[in-house]
């Protein structure tokens, strides 16, 4: 796991810094004028020029949560801690399922090679490929069919089928990277197979597995077609209500829009901070690794 | 460590089941009924529910719950239209858009009420106290037709919002006179003789620069005379141009009939209006240019104080009022939105009839339905409807609105009443979505500029001939 | 999880063992070394296809039947290839393919151009550079909606924040979104931002295969940056470049939400990608065999570019270095 994609090759000093600050700064700007907005006032938040120093509010936040709607009505529950629920639960379970089938499935591609193991994997990774917009002409009909609209069970099964591809083509890099040496040394001493996967292979890659599952979380996190078409009142995920909000019934609120989004998007940025070395691996889905 | 793993994978899938099993559940106590209804997420439906939870109690001695799924107004449509064909049989009421009645009754999701209505005096009346116009457009299927599917859970239409400082400010006024020799409308009844020639010389009387003087001070920005919707999205541009069109006494295509589109949609009176239309936004906030101007938009543009004078739905009016989200709430007033000159000197001020009837589903047991008919006849009763118009919404019901104390409860209450006769509505059959859709688009290439307005509708009669002819509506 | 414990305690078969019969029947059979490759994926497979391919071939169906999925009793209809012919003979589907074309040119030829000079600058270690890096690698991991959402605020032409600091220069209001040309721009900026850390990802992973040695000789030679940039570094980075290419034109061939949320399609229908108008046929003007027809399709011309894109990860594998 180590061989990060993005070690430097020479050293530089503070110059470079100072070069790399402005333009990250720059870069960043989008992202951070949105967070600068969730903590303004309705009126500061528009305000021109863009005010950066102001007096930060929570009041985004708290109607992230709750919200008066009728002048003089007590403030309800939006239902968003019910969404953001969703996208955890429903994100988190989908993934795990995949990454237990994906293991096995790329356990197996990278060392029992099957007749045609070259247009498997590339089959597999079409499904990932394809705009997902394709299936789910038939998926919506299957759903309709077999009742799933609107039930966890469908959006996980979903999800599950969606991050399969992605699992096995990122678990597979990770043991394709393995020494073969240890696994050949060990089967010379007797190791049963399992014993070879469970107590040698499996652990070197425990960190991948890592990085794979929180891959496949935001990977899951910021879906929106699916999600939009398939998801009922219960089920609902952020990324739908975000864009539902838009048109909400006093304008487009864009203070509590931020917050929205700003509750959204911290903990992607936080976790890509944690990722930086499996990055290049996760958004090329494993093909690429160095 | 893999056991525990498949363990916690388990009982993820087995709470999903369980969960997922809750939320299709129908009621299958007869004392506990849940009636799930979906509506756009604003005030008029955010009222119902909070009213219905302080007040309502079933006669039936059953415990009633009215659930409503609040869904934001962009993807409404296709929300609701998701969840009818997926065929999870969520919902038990629907608030609609009277246009997709048709869609949904031929798809069999709507349940027609006619014996339902035939064996209850009190429904009866509830509909006899309605108006007309609602009967027509919010009511039945094929429209102006007795085959009664829903009532109106909100009534709007299209009503000039204005800023008092600006258009009764005496300088203003002495300015407008001397520029265009009219009034610059300030009291209700001036504004009764705006036409939408007056409405672009409003335009452009009031488009000011940076640091220009502005009623008693100066514009601290660009500033713009008028707005109105002209957006991509959903119906947010055909409802302004239906307006226009019927203004100026051309017409869109009569469903009621079986003639083509072709020379009506596109008549030269239609182009004309259209033309006019597409003139009067050179006066309108640059997002016209866009093709994003929508209900929404100028709704914020003008609450931000970016704009003198829109034209917008009523239901969109609370929030103007309101000092907490709005800039303008204590010089805001409301008007009937213009019209056209006819040649005798009056005002011909047809417009599209919006808001949304309520309705049933097919797949509930009697029981239910009778619930769900005893909340409709709560919500259109008196008492119920007052406490609605008195927290800023509007009422389709005669006995409400004829009341003289209904003019007191919300500033924009007597132009929404006067305009109840000048309402008519688009067509309402199964096809409206693709009409609806490819006008849309025709219109926001007008819009942005790309086609003329001749060239739009010619394309618009174009594709309607087609999809009506394969529909079977046309020979 | 695919053996039963009792295999943990079992003797070890060697891996030339004949699969046989053994004593331990049915388990052990199916535990034979070869048949364990196609045990351990069965699962997936069996997942993908009950999931994917299955729709995928009730979609083949369809394609080849006039159906709208709104109406559950009204049977679909044949009409052979008649989806397909209606498609190809379309002007607007052309039109449709062609706004995709220059949003994808567009798009990453400007990723590729910013990812480069990202890269540049990050290829040297310097203070910090771990937490600026952060920042820049930020956008790519944050949800299409969102970013277009984002973008919807800033290209607002009253509030939004880039149009009014163009109108403190011009005096002009400065409206993006007004023509398909700027539309066009728009979009391929907002797509660009998001995806110029990704190329510089590729890039610095190329940088960083360079053996040291060659610039130490290169050193020696005393050539110039621009040789030394030609000869030594552009060599090891242009597999990747070709695979950031490929890779990028594969997603934005797709590209669908921040479309959709931006400008849905507009002004008219210059903005609207196939992904988008895929997704209107299927669900404003509810055409399911249409859709169907349209989505196999864009399947196909995936399918070529995924080729085109693993053809390059293995001749890139098979260089040295």
């Amino acid at each position: 796991m180590a061989n990060p994609s993005n070690r430097p090759i020479g050293k530089s000093g503070w110059g470079r810094t100072l070069g790399a600050a402005a333009v990250s700064i720059v870069y960043f700007f989008p992202v951070l004028y949105i967070i600068l907005t969730a903590f303004k006032t309705r009126q500061d938040a528009l305000a021109w020029p863009v005010k950066f120093i102001f007096t930060p509010t929570l009041e985004n936040f708290v109607s992230v949560f709750y919200r008066t709607t009728v002048e003089g009505g007590a403030a309800e529950a939006t239902g968003f801690g019910l969404y953001f629920f969703n996208s955890m639960f429903i994100g988190g379970t989908s993934v795990l399922l995949a990454l237990i089938i994906g293991t096995a499935a790329a356990y197996g591609f990278s060392r029992f090679p099957l007749r045609g193991n070259e247009t498997y994997l590339f089959m597999i990774l079409t499904t990932r490929m394809m705009p997902p917009i394709i299936a789910i002409i038939p998926i919506f009909v299957l759903f309709r069919i077999f009742g799933l609209s609107g039930t966890y069970v469908g959006i996980i099964a979903l999800y599950t089928a969606f991050n399969l591809p992605f699992s096995i083509w990122m678990v597979k890099s990770f043991f394709d990277d393995l020494d073969r040496d240890i696994e050949d040394a060990a089967r010379m001493d007797g190791s049963s197979e399992f014993r070879l996967f469970r107590k040698i292979c499996l652990p070197q890659v425990y960190a991948g597995l890592a990085a794979t599952f929180v891959f496949a979380v935001i990977l899951t996190w910021n879906e929106f077609v699916f999600a939009l078409l398939l998801t009922g009142t219960q089920t609902r995920t952020v990324p739908v209500q975000i864009v539902r909000t838009i048109g909400g019934a006093i304008g487009v609120d864009w203070g509590l829009l931020s917050a929205l989004e700003t509750l959204f998007i911290i903990p992607v940025v936080l976790v890509t901070f944690a990722l930086q070395n499996q990055l290049l691996r996760g958004v090329t889905f494993g093909t690429i690794r160095r | 460590m893999q056991g525990l793993k498949l363990g916690i994978a388990a009982a993820a899938v087995t709470a999903g089941v369980l969960l997922g099993g809750a939320v299709t559940a129908t009621p299958a106590q007869a004392k506990d009924i849940v009636i799930n209804m979906a509506a756009p997420d604003w005030l008029p439906t955010r009222f119902m529910q909070e009213e219905f939870n302080r007040t309502y109690k079933a006669k039936s001695g059953n415990s009633v719950k009215l659930v409503i799924d609040f869904i934001p107004w962009p993807s409404f449509y296709q929300r609701v239209a998701a969840s009818l064909s997926s065929g999870e049989k969520k919902y038990q009421m629907i608030v609609t858009d009277s246009q997709w009645m048709g869609d949904f009754v031929e798809g069999g999701h709507y349940l027609k009420l006619n014996k339902y209505i035939e064996a209850d005096p009190e429904l009866q009346a509830t509909l006899a106290d309605m108006h007309q116009v609602l009967k027509d457009t919010a009511s039945s299927y094929p429209a102006t037709s007795q085959n009664f599917y829903g009532f109106p859970q909100f009534p709007d239409n299209l009503v000039t919002f204005f800023r008092t400082d600006l258009f009764c400010n005496a300088g203003e006024r002495a300015a407008f006179k001397a520029k265009f020799s009219k009034t610059l409308p300030c009291y209700y009844n001036e504004w009764e003789q705006v036409d939408w020639d007056t409405w672009g010389n409003i335009g452009e009387f009031f488009h000011r620069k940076k640091g220009e003087k502005l009623g008693a001070g100066t514009a601290d920005d660009e500033f713009y005379g008028v707005a109105f919707q002209a957006g991509k999205g959903y119906d947010f541009s055909s409802m302004q141009i239906n307006t226009l069109v019927w203004d100026y006494g051309g017409g869109i295509w009569d469903e009621t009939k079986t003639a083509p589109a072709a020379g009506v949609v596109n008549s030269p009176i239609a182009v004309k209006a259209m033309e006019k239309y597409l003139d009067l936004l050179k006066w309108a906030p640059p997002v016209a240019k866009t093709g994003q101007m929508d209900i929404f938009v100028i709704q914020d543009l003008y609450m931000q104080g970016k704009v003198a004078a829109i034209v917008d739905w009523v239901g969109l009016a609370g929030p103007v009022v309101n000092p907490k989200v709005s800039k303008v709430s204590d010089v805001t007033a409301f008007a009937q939105s213009p019209g056209a000159r006819k040649e005798d000197g009056s005002i011909s001020r047809w417009a599209n009839i919006g808001g949304q009837p309520f309705v049933l589903t097919t797949w509930n047991n009697d029981e239910v339905v009778h619930e769900a008919l005893d909340v409709v006849k709560w919500w259109l009763s008196k008492p119920t409807q007052v406490n609605f118009a008195k927290a800023g919404g509007q009422s389709g019901m005669l006995s409400v609105i004829n009341d003289p104390a209904y003019m007191t409860y919300a500033p924009w209450n007597r132009a929404f009443v006067d305009n109840y006769q000048w309402q008519k509505d688009v067509w309402h059959i199964p096809e409206f979505f693709p009409l609806l859709t490819q006008q849309q688009e025709q219109f926001d290439k007008a819009i942005t500029g790309q086609i003329t307005a001749k060239q739009a509708l010619d394309a618009v009669a174009a594709y309607q001939d087609k999809t009506l002819k394969e529909a079977g509506r046309i020979k | 999880m695919t053996s039963p414990p009792s295999s943990q305690t079992a003797p070890a078969s060697p891996p030339a063992a004949p699969p046989a019969r053994s004593a331990r029947g049915f388990f052990g059979w199916m535990l034979a070394p070869e048949r364990r490759g196609p045990l351990l994926v069965a699962p997936a497979i069996a997942t993908l296809v009950i999931v994917n391919l299955f729709p995928l071939m009730w979609s083949y169906g369809l394609s080849f039947f006039s159906y709208n999925a709104k109406y559950l009793k009204r049977p679909p209809s044949w009409v052979g290839l008649g989806n397909f012919i209606d498609l190809f003979s379309d002007v607007d589907v052309w039109e449709r393919f062609q706004n995709t074309a220059l949003i994808v040119i567009g798009s990453v030829f400007l990723q590729l151009i910013i990812g480069f000079l990202l890269a540049l600058l990050f290829s040297t270690e310097f203070p910090l550079r771990r937490y600026l890096l952060m920042l820049v690698l930020a956008p790519m991991m944050l949800s299409l909606s969102a970013v277009g959402v984002f973008f919807k605020l800033f290209y607002e032409p009253t509030l939004g924040f880039i149009p009014r600091l163009v109108q403190e220069f011009t005096g002009e209001p400065f409206v993006i979104l007004s023509t398909p040309t700027k539309a066009t721009i728009a979009i391929v900026c907002a797509d660009a931002w998001m995806w110029s850390p990704f190329v510089m990802l590729l890039v610095l992973a190329g940088l960083v295969s360079v053996p040291k040695y060659l610039y130490e000789a290169a050193e020696i030679d005393r050539a110039g940056a621009w040789r030394r940039f030609r000869t030594i570094t552009f060599p090891y980075i242009k597999s990747l470049l070709l695979l950031a290419l490929l890779f990028r034109t594969i997603e934005t061939f797709k590209i669908f939400d921040v479309v959709y949320v931006l400008t849905e399609g507009g002004p008219g229908s210059s903005t609207e990608t196939i992904s988008v108008y895929l997704f209107r046929v299927a669900f404003n003007y509810f055409q399911t065999g249409r859709a169907s027809a349209l989505g196999y399709i864009t399947l196909f011309a995936v399918i070529v570019l995924t080729s085109l894109y693993l053809y390059a990860i293995n001749t890139r594998r098979a260089e040295p270095g």
